[in-house]
């Protein structure tokens, strides 16, 4: 199931389509296969390309640009994947990718959901200031405070290092957000009560009451954040000068600039950017149904 | 952080959307004489990492920025090296021709990759909501175009709309037609900047939608189903007006991305002419604000009148989502 | 980074002590200030010299590791960020040879070749090339690797189906000044439909390259609209309504058009041989070159530089020395179509041999007198920024635009750039 079908544990259990009763009539049949006819046109729109960059990076850069051009896929895939290899560090970057998305996701649910549990449980002086700032400030382009940050690395000595990726992206406004609309609806009050006759303090409540219940908007806030981090472009570019310190995305724009004329390679590259974040994807997104029926359950 | 935010900014609307009802809120107060109250220390110390880093990496590079837009600032000089020029930048940006064909292209990108993008969305949420079997694969399918890395999405769309090889003009001339320079004429790059960006947030934008229509009871379409209402009746008269929030919401974060478009043209035409790096591909033509802005700031080095371009970016996206807003607006009077 | 200790416990046990450790381990790159340094960063982009030459001269250099890298992208980004930040400073890096002026301006952060010994080998390269990298004080910040000399490329098929000789002294008379190479270009078009550029924005690079100074003058003044920038806009725009130009903006479409012949010409430097060779292989011997209408001018060719931060400058600059001796040029040649500054390179057999592309023709016979006969022009650092609009509003033209329209909106931009960086 997909992520952002689950805003809150009201959705979950919301009400399924409106069903039939009666027993369809051919005409009901013959009407109730036409989403399904539309539904596939879109499927294979949105799966195409994938098909597509199969085929390419399965062949050589002459089958791609020959007429009648190669529909299939074919069996160059190991050689297009050795030249992706000789020509950048692959798995560096990969792993710089990596450790930059699990780092940022970790710490971004962290701090976003102490900060989220606080604005949503708690009155306190200021509380009403500090998120006035946060809305306002969400709304400005992100492009309008590159230069600025690109200055602070500078002055941190971070330019060329993958903290500058991560440290920046923290200051995440909109998983405050999300997760303080979250957990203002689904963490009970009741509980929380209990929780602090029974001695428990901030933290406690936030690990042991406010943390569990909010795991499906938690994941939300995950794939969302792993996903952006994963695919930053404009920011990685700016920042990473090191040759030897760049991420997938940067290190795919760079093979494309640099040898753009080995298409095949190209796009067996660009292939195997994608199969990491989609399998994480997929995995996630199982996770995250359990739980989410889970919760919706209870 | 980064330019790719609509994923993010899309959860408030969701959970306006659906998430409104239910508890009422009860805040826990500060405690006075101790008991089950909160005590205030470790409340602040929860919020202090958040906003200590937001200070730093928000707060602070708004200000400077805004400082930037009034310097003529030597990139190797730094600070110190850097001269106060008053309204100078702003002058060269009303003037600045390049500026206004960025707008313009980026309006035309946002109307050609917004709307058409949105009613399909719509259209499929709606499909796969009167469905009942197949809906989480359904679910998944149209939302994998969204996961994927965008620097390559574009270079496979790059691929396939190559204008000698690629498997679109292939099949057109197959067809008996004529192929369409897609990668150097002005028109047809806006259009493969747009089709790029419909792909990639269709299937987004339509589980969104999709979200607000399972949260509409289901009596309400039974009521309308024995007043002799038909599907296609009940989409325009009980979903869409109940879906209005999100519609809105949806409309509101894709203008504002799109409005901000800048990988897909970097990625596709960045490199295009080596004398002329990241000015948008032949004739400028998907030369866009946001690569505008990243082409002079950090092509040119010129870094004042690039923050001045960032802020005419502001500028141009504030008053685009206020025209959405009142168009919502004109619509709920009517 | 103020973190909750809690979050931090989180963190390290979500993570494992691996991901934290790459975390902290990564980016010591290339800076440093001492001098006997045992690592040396090498930045350059693919093409601008052999990477065989690089790696092999690498693994001979004795005192330190040279690890050299390819950067893709926008390199002169790249480097000003780096320098600008004064992290991850490359010790050696290329400077192309359109961005050299504008690094010349911040001589600051090179070092100055001729106190490592620079001014002894000085009269081996091309003089033109190596005064382009002297700061006005006399400070060298780079060694030239090659030259862009230009000239003429046409087809030995074409010149003769329009009645042109075809021989290359002789094809050099008929294209010897500009209206030459037009009625030329004319012939070739009426007899085979084929262009003979590009686009127009060769014609107006090379017509650019031939005039002492361009955009702006050499005490500082706006020029875009002075005679010397008119006269290589007409002349591009010419290209257009002759209808001798491909107008063609996009590599593959390039590569198309070369070989299917419909574009069967070019003028511009010599590397750009290499542009067409891998392009259109299938038309290998086919091609000649001859002089540049109007004489040769020089366009790009790179420089090596050592930067101020350079860990070890004595063993870096053995390194780019070695990388320049006329051997190694020669194999850069060979390897990259590089066309060698070190003037000795021009004897040897790599580059007087005839080339089978060309038909057997040993083009050095055109581009060696051409490197030696190159114009010494004045190149304002802000050159590169100002030209950018003229090149835009010539592609438009080949869109259709109205020229004289499309002149006034290009002089108008350009102008407002030269007036941001400070041009009267």
């Amino acid at each position: 199931m997909a992520v952002p079908t689950l805003p809150g544990p009201e959705a979950a259990s919301g009400p399924a389509a409106p069903a039939p009763r009666r027993r369809p009539s051919a005409a009901a049949r013959r009407r109730s296969l036409l989403p399904h006819l539309v539904l596939w046109v879109g499927v294979l729109a949105a799966l195409f390309p994938f098909y597509w960059s199969v085929v390419m990076a399965t062949n050589t850069t002459r089958d791609i640009f020959s007429t009648p051009p190669k529909l299939v896929p074919g069996t160059h895939l190991l050689e297009n994947i050795s030249n992706v290899f000789a020509r950048i560090d692959f798995f560096g970057a990969l792993a710089n990718t990596a450790v930059v998305a699990v780092v940022t996701t970790v710490l971004v649910l962290t701090l976003d959901s102490l900060a989220a549990f606080a604005f949503a449980k708690f009155e306190f002086p200021g509380r009403r200031v500090l998120f006035g700032l946060l809305l306002l400030l969400f709304m400005l382009p992100a492009q309008l405070s590159l230069i600025p940050q690109f200055l602070i690395m500078r002055e941190l000595g971070w330019i060329g290092q993958i903290q500058a990726l991560v440290v920046p992206a923290l200051a995440n406004a909109f998983g405050v957000f999300w997760m303080r609309q979250y957990m203002s609806t689904s963490v009970p009050d009741e509980v929380l009560d209990a929780s602090r006759l029974d001695g428990c303090g901030f933290f406690r409540q936030w690990w042991h009451v406010a943390v569990p219940t909010a795991r499906p908007g938690l994941a939300f806030l995950a794939i969302y954040t792993f996903v952006a981090s994963w695919n930053d472009y404009v920011w990685p570019l700016i920042v990473l000068v090191n040759p030897q310190v760049q991420t997938l995305q940067t290190s795919l724009a760079q093979l494309n600039v640099a040898f753009g004329t080995d298409y095949s390679m190209v796009m067996a590259g660009a292939l195997m950017a994608i199969i990491p974040i989609m399998a994480a994807f997929l995995f996630l997104s199982r996770w995250f149904v359990a739980d989410g029926t889970a919760g919706a359950v209870k | 952080m980064t330019l790719t935010a609509p994923s993010g900014a899309a959860g408030p609307g969701a959970a306006a959307a659906s998430a409104g009802r239910g508890r009422k809120k009860r805040l826990i107060r500060p405690a006075r004489t101790g008991g089950s109250q909160q005590r205030l220390g470790p409340v602040y110390l929860a919020i202090t990492p958040f906003f200590a880093l937001f200070g730093v990496f928000v707060l602070v590079p708004v200000v400077f920025s805004i400082w930037l837009s009034f310097q003529k600032y030597s990139v190797l000089g730094g600070i110190g090296g850097s001269e106060f020029v008053g309204l100078r930048n702003f002058e060269f940006l009303v003037q600045d021709a390049t500026f206004r064909r960025a707008i313009v292209n980026s309006l035309l990108i946002w109307v050609l990759g917004t709307f058409p993008m949105l009613a399909m969305a719509l259209v499929v949420a709606a499909m796969i909501n009167s469905v009942t079997k197949l809906k989480s694969f359904y679910r998944l399918a149209y939302f994998l175009p969204n996961v994927t890395s965008i620097v390559a999405v574009t270079l496979f769309f790059g691929a396939l709309f190559s204008e000698q090889f690629g498997l679109i003009n292939q099949a057109l001339e197959g067809l008996g037609l004529s192929g369409v320079p897609w990668l150097t004429d002005p028109w047809a790059m806006k259009v493969v900047v747009a089709t790029l960006i419909t792909w990639q947030w269709c299937g987004y934008n339509a589980i969104l939608y999709l979200a607000g229509m399972q949260a509409i009871p289901g009596e309400v379409y039974e009521a309308a189903a024995l007043d002799g209402a038909g599907p296609v009746r009940q989409f325009w008269s009980i979903t869409l007006p109940l879906l209005r929030p999100v519609v809105l919401f949806t409309t509101v974060i894709s203008t504002i991305t799109t409005l901000q478009t800048f990988t897909e043209p970097q990625v596709l035409f960045g490199s295009n002419t080596a004398v002329n790096p990241n000015s948008g591909g032949p004739g400028q033509g998907a030369l866009t604000m946001v690569l505008y802005f990243y082409q002079q700031a950090f092509n040119n080095n010129d870094y004042g009148y690039g923050a001045a371009i960032a802020m005419g970016v502001f500028a141009v996206v504030l008053v685009f989502v206020v025209i959405n807003f009142r168009l919502a607006r004109t619509g709920d009077d009517r | 980074m103020s973190l909750s200790r809690r979050s931090f416990l989180l963190t390290a046990g979500l993570l494992g002590a691996a991901g934290s450790s790459v975390l902290t381990a990564c980016g010591s790159g290339g800076t440093g200030g001492a001098g006997d340094g045992t690592e040396l960063a090498f930045w350059y982009w693919a093409g601008a010299i052999s990477d065989t030459v690089v790696e092999d001269v690498a693994a001979a250099t004795s005192g330190a590791t040279i690890t050299p890298s390819v950067i893709g992208g926008d390199f002169k980004q790249k480097l000003t960020t780096t320098l600008s930040a004064g992290q991850s400073v490359p010790d050696i890096t290329g400077v192309k040879g359109e961005d050299i002026a504008s690094f010349l301006t911040q001589a600051d952060a090179f070092l100055d070749l001729n106190e490592l010994g620079a001014k002894d080998i000085a009269s081996t390269f091309s003089a033109a090339k190596y005064a382009a990298a002297t700061t006005k004080e006399g400070k060298q910040i780079g060694l030239p690797i090659d030259l862009g000399p230009t000239a003429t490329y046409y087809r030995e098929d074409s010149f003769a189906a329009a009645g042109l000789p075809t021989d290359p002294a002789a094809a050099g008379e008929a294209v010897a000044t500009w209206d030459g190479w037009f009625d030329a270009a004319r012939k070739v078009k009426a007899a085979t439909g084929a262009a003979s550029v590009r686009n127009s924005t060769d014609i107006f690079a090379v017509a650019l390259a031939q005039q002492p100074s361009t955009f702006v003058d050499a005490d500082g003044t706006w020029a875009g609209e002075s005679d010397a920038v008119k006269k290589s806009w007409d002349l591009a725009v010419q290209s257009h309504t002759d209808g001798v130009s491909g107008a063609v903006f996009d590599g593959t479409g390039y590569n198309q058009a070369l070989a299917a012949g419909t574009i069967v010409g070019h003028v511009g430097p010599a590397w750009f041989g290499l542009d067409i060779a891998s392009g259109a292989p299938d038309t290998s011997g086919k091609w000649r070159v001859t002089q540049c209408p109007d004489g040769p001018a020089n366009i790009g060719g790179s420089f090596l530089t050592l930067t101020t931060t350079c860990r070890n400058p004595q063993v870096a600059f053995e390194y780019i020395k070695t990388l320049l001796s006329a051997e190694n040029a020669a194999k850069s040649f060979t390897d990259a179509s590089v066309f060698p500054a070190t003037l000795a390179a021009y004897d040897l057999p790599a580059l007087t041999a005839g080339q089978e592309f060309y038909g057997g023709q040993a083009t050095i016979e055109v581009f060696g007198p051409a490197a030696q006969a190159l114009p010494t022009v004045y190149d304002d650092p802000n050159n590169a920024a100002i030209a950018a609009p003229y090149y835009t509003e010539l592609s438009n033209v080949e869109g259709g635009k109205d020229a004289t329209a499309a002149w006034n909106d290009a002089v108008s931009a350009a102008k407002q750039i030269a007036q941001r960086a400070g041009v009267q």
